[in-house]
């Protein structure tokens, strides 16, 4: 189990490595740069070139990327060129938005996954079972987008029962505001994202009906639903956490669009505005955290999984 | 995933339906504009498009930070009214000599920044000197023909070296804002002006709030703090703006009319502006540099269609517009006429012209796709190359490379760009570049002005670049709001008068 654990964490610090060559020089690729945005239309060259001297872009690629590299293992995300404020401090000021919209959005997804996923298991080959089914199919192939559009119309013009747009400006000083500033987004990717996510529960869970262990308490005198919900259920719950741990890159993805769409203060919305200004030292930072975050996510989901599922420690 | 993307269009389309018919349904509830007495107390939260990527205003572009900070944070001897008129502002009055060699401000008195410190004449001689001797400054070249800046007693004395006709206007600009001498206030974030409001607290990403400057010289500002909303998305402004979130919604997208309008608490306040959307013609490439070619393009557009599309603005067919001086209907030099332009196209033997149309993505796509099927009409193929805004700085604006590019530019009096030959608009006339610079050696503003026009009438038929229209300021207004600017509102915003019942 350690050997597996030290070789698993070499992988991640690997990957993280490779992960930041890939964004440094991804990134190089735009054209464009924040220099010549400081200096706007009606700049000369000249203006020009000097911000661009001022702010180091004109040091060639290599230096720049050790610069930054050696930056991040001291612990030091680096600074905006633009702004001249910290990555880390900004990226700690919008991850209070964020992180809380992902909990939320995972929470509901669950909500709607799990109990509809294993009913629709259960219901297979029923008129409701396969309405269910189908449900999933059409609200997983819904974009964000037209999902938080017609809850906003719905809920926050019609009823106005929530906020249309925007985060408190207290913050969290107010926390009742905050969170229904962030439900209607978190709802909306929630639902989506669940609606995906109840379709791999019901095929766990039909998955896991026809195991021997299942059947033969079946056969043992519990009736299916019973036999399912004891024993079938566990390994349902397992291959979710890792199907979870998938999700989590699919709900960042799902926040840089309700973050724009509901105008809230978060990492996503600031990781599309540096991206439009260039500001690259910045957008890298915060890639390589979001990267690093889903890497150990996934990382974890597999220590656990190790830790709990028998058949994959005896497969050693 | 391409599966998703097909029910995402179709499902995109049926929103949208949705959502006009919805807002359509809705009776307009009884208009309660019956605008009590203003809230001194209020807070208006209005809402802006873009946001400054930091509050340098000697460094960084951005009519954002124009828009924010000048007249209500920053402000300079002289200012600007919204019908374009200059004011005295920290000036009492000015005099300028016969000669247009001497400009005099007296200095008022009792003036003080927001940290408290007074303002005197030696402020504005280094606030001036410093915009003047930092090339790196934005306008610093508007001070070009200063060659001193001098106190005595109460009053600042510039001297020209010659006379410079768009001398006061500039220091209505960032040219002549006044900052204390020996500040080290971080100005990326923070800022001490003299204006009547204070720059309380910027939240990057989402809002800047300024609060009433409670020691003010002059008449205080109508309202206790004004929050500025930054709000890319025409959708989330909208539905911030019917759920009450804001109380005044700029850069509006005029086509959303009816739905801002529907429930009877906003109300759109079209207003002069200076945008011009400009086509610019890259007369250095191919078939362009042929100026049969160039007009025929400009006589196949129909300027008003896109004014129609657009839902505001008026046509244009020069490159200066009716808030400046020099303006004069153009029309003549490109009228609206398909055959016409066919024929041009084939005397220049310009069959089967392909053409890229390169434009900053944030522009929508109404333009592009008017000027695709006009010119196709005519047998040019537009292709449409959609580029972020700084690719578009890169390719077309740093290195010209490009046949055609559309850009709003909504700067005012911005004339000298057709007097330059450097500029990405490529156009190279001698004879405009000399009236202009007479233009801006002109003692007498009559003088100026008629020497503009005839320098724009020959841009015109030069047919150095088309102008698609003349932009509108669009503004939604809450009806329980008064005093917000309708003129030029995306270049400039003055708040003072701003207030809410």
């Amino acid at each position: 189990m350690i050997r597996y654990a030290l070789t698993r964490l070499a992988l991640l610090v690997l990957g993280l490595f490779v992960a930041s060559a890939l964004i440094f020089l991804t990134l190089r690729i735009l054209p464009g740069d924040v220099a010549q945005l400081i200096a706007g239309l009606n700049a000369t060259p000249e203006q020009v070139e000097a911000i661009r001297e001022h702010l180091g872009l004109s040091d060639p690629l290599p230096v720049q990327y050790a610069a930054w590299i050696s930056g991040v293992l001291h612990g030091d995300l680096g600074t905006s060129l633009l702004t001249g404020s910290s990555v880390a401090g900004e990226l700690a000021q919008k991850a209070q938005v964020t992180i809380p919209l992902g909990l939320m959005a995972m929470t509901v997804a669950i909500l709607v996954a799990l109990p509809f996923g294993v009913i629709s298991a259960m219901r297979r080959g029923h008129a409701d079972g396969t309405a269910l089914s189908i449900g999933a199919q059409t609200v997983a192939a819904v974009p964000v987008v037209w999902a938080g559009m017609m809850l906003v119309v719905v809920f926050a013009v019609w009823l106005g029962w929530l906020p249309a747009q925007g985060f408190p400006r207290g913050g969290w000083t107010d926390p009742g505001a905050a969170v229904r500033a962030l439900l209607l987004p978190a709802v909306t990717i929630g639902v989506v994202e669940g609606a995906m996510l109840m379709r791999f529960v019901r095929s766990a869970t039909l998955q896991a009906t026809g195991q021997d262990f299942v059947r033969t308490a079946a056969a043992k005198g519990l009736t299916r639903t019973q036999a399912l919900l004891r024993h079938g259920l566990p390994t349902v719950g397992l291959s979710i956490i890792t199907v979870l741990g998938l999700q989590v890159a699919g709900i960042i993805v799902g926040a840089v669009v309700i973050e724009q769409l509901f105008s809230l203060p978060g990492i996503g919305r600031m990781l599309v505005a540096d991206v439009g200004n260039r500001d690259l030292p910045k957008v890298q930072g915060e890639l390589l955290v979001l990267t690093g975050f889903v890497l150990v996510v996934g990382f974890v989901v597999d220590l656990v999984h190790r830790v709990i599922d028998p058949r994959q420690r005896e497969a050693e | 995933m391409p599966r998703r993307v097909t029910l995402a269009a179709a499902l995109v389309a049926v929103g949208a339906l949705l959502l006009s018919a919805c807002s359509a349904g809705t009776s307009p509830s009884p208009s309660d504009s019956s605008a009590g007495p203003a809230d001194p107390n209020a807070s208006v939260a209005v809402r802006l498009v873009s946001e400054p990527g930091n509050l340098d205003i000697r460094q960084t572009a951005g009519a954002a930070l124009d828009q924010i900070l000048i007249d209500n944070v920053y402000q300079g001897l002289v200012s600007r009214t919204p019908q374009q008129e200059i004011v005295d502002t920290l000036a009492t009055k000015h005099t300028v000599s016969g000669d247009g060699l001497t400009y005099t401000f007296t200095l008022r008195d009792g003036v003080t920044f927001h940290d408290g410190q007074p303002l005197t004449p030696a402020d504005v001689v280094w606030s001036l000197q410093q915009v003047k001797a930092n090339a790196a400054y934005r306008d610093s070249d508007r001070l070009a023909r200063v060659s001193s800046i001098a106190a005595n007693g109460q009053d600042v004395v510039l001297t020209l070296s010659e006379p410079d006709s768009t001398l006061l206007w500039n220091l209505t600009g960032r040219a002549g804002l006044v900052l204390k001498e020996g500040d080290t206030i971080d100005r990326k974030t923070k800022a001490n002006g003299t204006g009547p409001y204070t720059l309380a607290s910027w939240k990057q990403g989402d809002s800047i709030t300024l609060k009433r400057n409670e020691s003010y010289w002059g008449d205080k500002a109508k309202a206790a703090e004004v929050v500025l909303d930054f709000i890319p998305d025409n959708q989330a402004a909208l539905s911030g703006a019917l759920a009450g979130e804001l109380d005044v919604v700029t850069g509006f997208d005029a086509t959303l009319k009816s739905q801002i309008e529907a429930n009877g608490t906003f109300s759109l306040v079209l207003g002069a502006s200076t945008d011009k959307g400009t086509l610019a013609m890259n007369a250095t490439h191919g078939k362009l540099s042929d100026v049969r070619v160039r007009q025929a393009i400009r006589q196949a557009i129909d300027k008003k269609s896109i004014v129609q599309a657009l839902g505001a603005g008026q046509t244009l067919y020069g490159p200066i517009p009716e808030l400046d001086p020099g303006y004069e209907d153009l029309s003549s030099t490109a009228p609206f006429d398909p055959d016409a332009a066919r024929k041009l196209l084939a005397e220049a033997g310009a069959s089967d012209l392909t053409l890229t149309l390169t434009i900053p993505a944030f522009y929508g796509t109404t333009v592009s796709q008017i000027l695709v099927s006009n010119l196709h009409d005519v047998g040019i193929t537009l292709k449409v190359a959609q580029v972020e805004f700084p690719t578009w700085l890169k390719d077309v604006y740093t290195n010209k490379d490009y046949d055609l590019s559309f850009v709003l530019h909504t700067e005012a009096r911005d004339f000298e760009n057709w007097a330059n030959p450097d500029y990405y608009f490529t156009y190279n006339n001698p004879k405009v570049q000399d009236l202009y610079a007479q233009s801006t050696r002109a003692t007498d503003p009559a003088t100026s002005a008629d020497l503009l026009k005839q320098a724009a009438k020959i841009v015109a038929d030069d047919q150095a670049a088309d102008w698609l229209y003349n932009g509108a300021s669009v503004v939604a207004v809450g009806t329980n709001v008064t005093g917000f600017p309708s003129i030029n509102v995306n270049e400039r915003m003055d708040l003072a008068q701003l207030a809410k019942s």
